[in-house]
């Protein structure tokens, strides 16, 4: 083997190790600063009925994230993702206007979750739920 | 790599860069006659960086409060994955650090690179070494075990020893009266701020130390580089027909680094838990003392000397001016003969330092 075919061969040989030494370190790097998902928060989240009242609205957290749940001047209930479609800001209730304002940038949905102002470029994603034995259970 | 000598002529252009990189490498002489332990700098810089990259990595998950500190470290070395990893790597990584630390200053008192004109080497160095000795007993209470509650209480109550102000020093090095969460705070952030920054700016002083005069010819190996030179004025000690530092010397420095990494790795796969006793495992209580507490390896000659002496003062003492003469040794010793063999003097009262150093360690270790 001449002198630039080992060098070559070499040269490989080095990148190859170097490779296999970054993805060693790496990989567990990754593994440590990659957020971890949180099992007791993923589950399901259970709210008494009588704690929301017609025309109120009670946050909490689901699925390590933030959620809404609503209760229309009808009585029927809603549940929402109650982070803005448009920078990810959590949404308040307007009880006086039966609206959900995020105060980022003025963004408005409707009691069904709809933009009906502001910049939001979707409306806010529904939660599945289930009303049983009086207490209203969440995903 | 056209591409890659595109950017570089485009930096050279600017800056001169390759101006810079053939004086400070393919440029930068060494002695023909350097050794492997020369390479034990390096590798603390490379062993510095991993603990600071650790540290960095732990401070993602560790809780500096008396409530959550233990559980935080429970959570990063269960819960988290890979913790166990990273916080072994820090907690074998700072003994590994001080061992190779030994070794170095091992290896420039017994080839005499301490002396004239590298005095200041010489106590930068020596600062750097109390500095590491500081960082690491802070760092042993972070975890908030009994082994960290209980070491730091003998510890910082060496201080009581001292006329007059020692008691009102154990009081404000702890932070109260004995040991608690204020402690913690304090340790805290001599450990991830005040220490580090202190080590990092001295690192710099040393390096530029050694810059300024020169890397010392070893007393023995291969014919010397030295140009002998010897006068009041500066000089900077050249090595003309040495060997290059690029790439050279960062090989034989890389083959440093490598042999280093494989201990470290070794004890980390191996034996993760050398450095570990039991008490490690058992979070701080204030109200049980575990039997038989002992400080970490390298301190175990003084927590031995503290033992000896039934008076603490002259055990502190003693133990103070055997640092201060380290401290100020090329003062001291100021012959211009750098061969070990030819030092009778130095080699019986180095060896027998040492061989009572690793005696008192080890009857510290048993008793």
């Amino acid at each position: 083997m001449d002198n630039s075919g080992r060098r070559t061969f070499l040269g490989i040989c080095l990148a190859g190790l170097g490779a296999l030494t970054a993805a060693a370190v790496g990989w567990p790097l990754f593994r440590y600063l990659a957020p971890r998902t949180n099992k007791e928060s993923a589950g399901k989240v259970v709210i008494p009925e009588a704690e929301v009242k017609a025309g109120e609205a009670k946050f909490f957290e689901y699925a390590g994230s933030s959620a809404v749940l609503l209760r229309k001047q009808d009585g029927s209930l809603i549940a929402f993702s109650a982070i803005c479609t448009h920078l990810g800001c959590i949404v308040q209730w307007e009880k006086d206007k039966q609206d959900f304002l995020c105060p980022c940038h003025g963004g408005h949905y409707n009691s069904d979750g709809a933009v009906t102002a502001g910049p939001p470029p979707k409306p806010l994603p529904r939660i599945p739920f289930s009303v049983a034995g009086g207490n209203i259970t969440v995903g | 790599m056209r591409v890659l000598n595109k950017i570089v002529d485009w930096i050279d252009q600017r800056i001169g860069a390759r101006e810079i990189l053939k004086k400070e490498l393919t440029g930068y002489l060494l002695p023909r006659n350097i050794n492997a332990w020369y390479s034990l700098g390096s590798i603390l810089l490379f062993a510095f960086a991993l603990q600071v990259l650790s540290g960095i990595l732990l401070l993602i998950y560790y809780v500096p409060d008396a409530d959550k500190a233990f559980k935080s470290v429970s959570y990063i070395m269960n819960e988290v994955p890979y913790g166990w990893l990273i916080r072994m790597c820090h907690a074998v990584g700072s003994n590994m650090m001080v061992l190779a630390l030994l070794l170095h200053m091992l290896s420039v008192l017994f080839m005499g690179s301490y002396k004239r004109p590298r005095e200041l080497n010489w106590l930068t160095g020596f600062i750097l070494f109390s500095m590491i000795q500081g960082i690491s007993l802070t760092g042993y209470l972070l975890p908030w075990s009994q082994l960290s509650f209980w070491a730091t209480t003998v510890a910082t109550n060496s201080a009581n020893a001292i006329p007059v102000v020692g008691p009102y020093l154990v009081e404000f090095l702890r932070g109260g009266v004995l040991v608690g969460p204020p402690t913690l705070g304090r340790f805290f952030a001599l450990h991830v701020a005040v220490i580090p920054a202190g080590i990092a700016a001295l690192i710099g002083a040393h390096l530029f130390l050694l810059k300024r005069t020169g890397v010392s010819t070893p007393p023995f190996g291969k014919k010397n580089t030295e140009s002998q030179l010897q006068s009041d004025v500066y000089h900077h000690e050249d090595h003309p027909g040495g060997i290059p530092f690029f790439p050279d010397f960062a090989l034989e420095d890389l083959r440093g680094i490598a042999i280093y990494m494989a201990c470290f790795l070794a004890v980390l796969f191996f034996d993760p838990y050398l450095f570990f006793p039991k008490d490690a495992f058992i979070p701080a209580n204030a109200f049980v003392t575990p039997a038989h507490i002992k400080p970490e390896w390298y301190f175990l000659a003084n927590y031995q000397t503290l033992k000896i002496f039934p008076n603490e003062l002259i055990g502190l003492s003693l133990q103070g001016a055997a640092m201060t003469f380290l401290a100020l040794l090329p003062f001291v010793d100021r012959g211009r003969e750098r061969h070990p063999l030819k030092r009778p003097l130095f080699m019986a009262c180095s060896v027998g330092g040492l061989l009572l150093w690793i005696g008192l360690s080890i009857w510290g270790h048993f008793s």
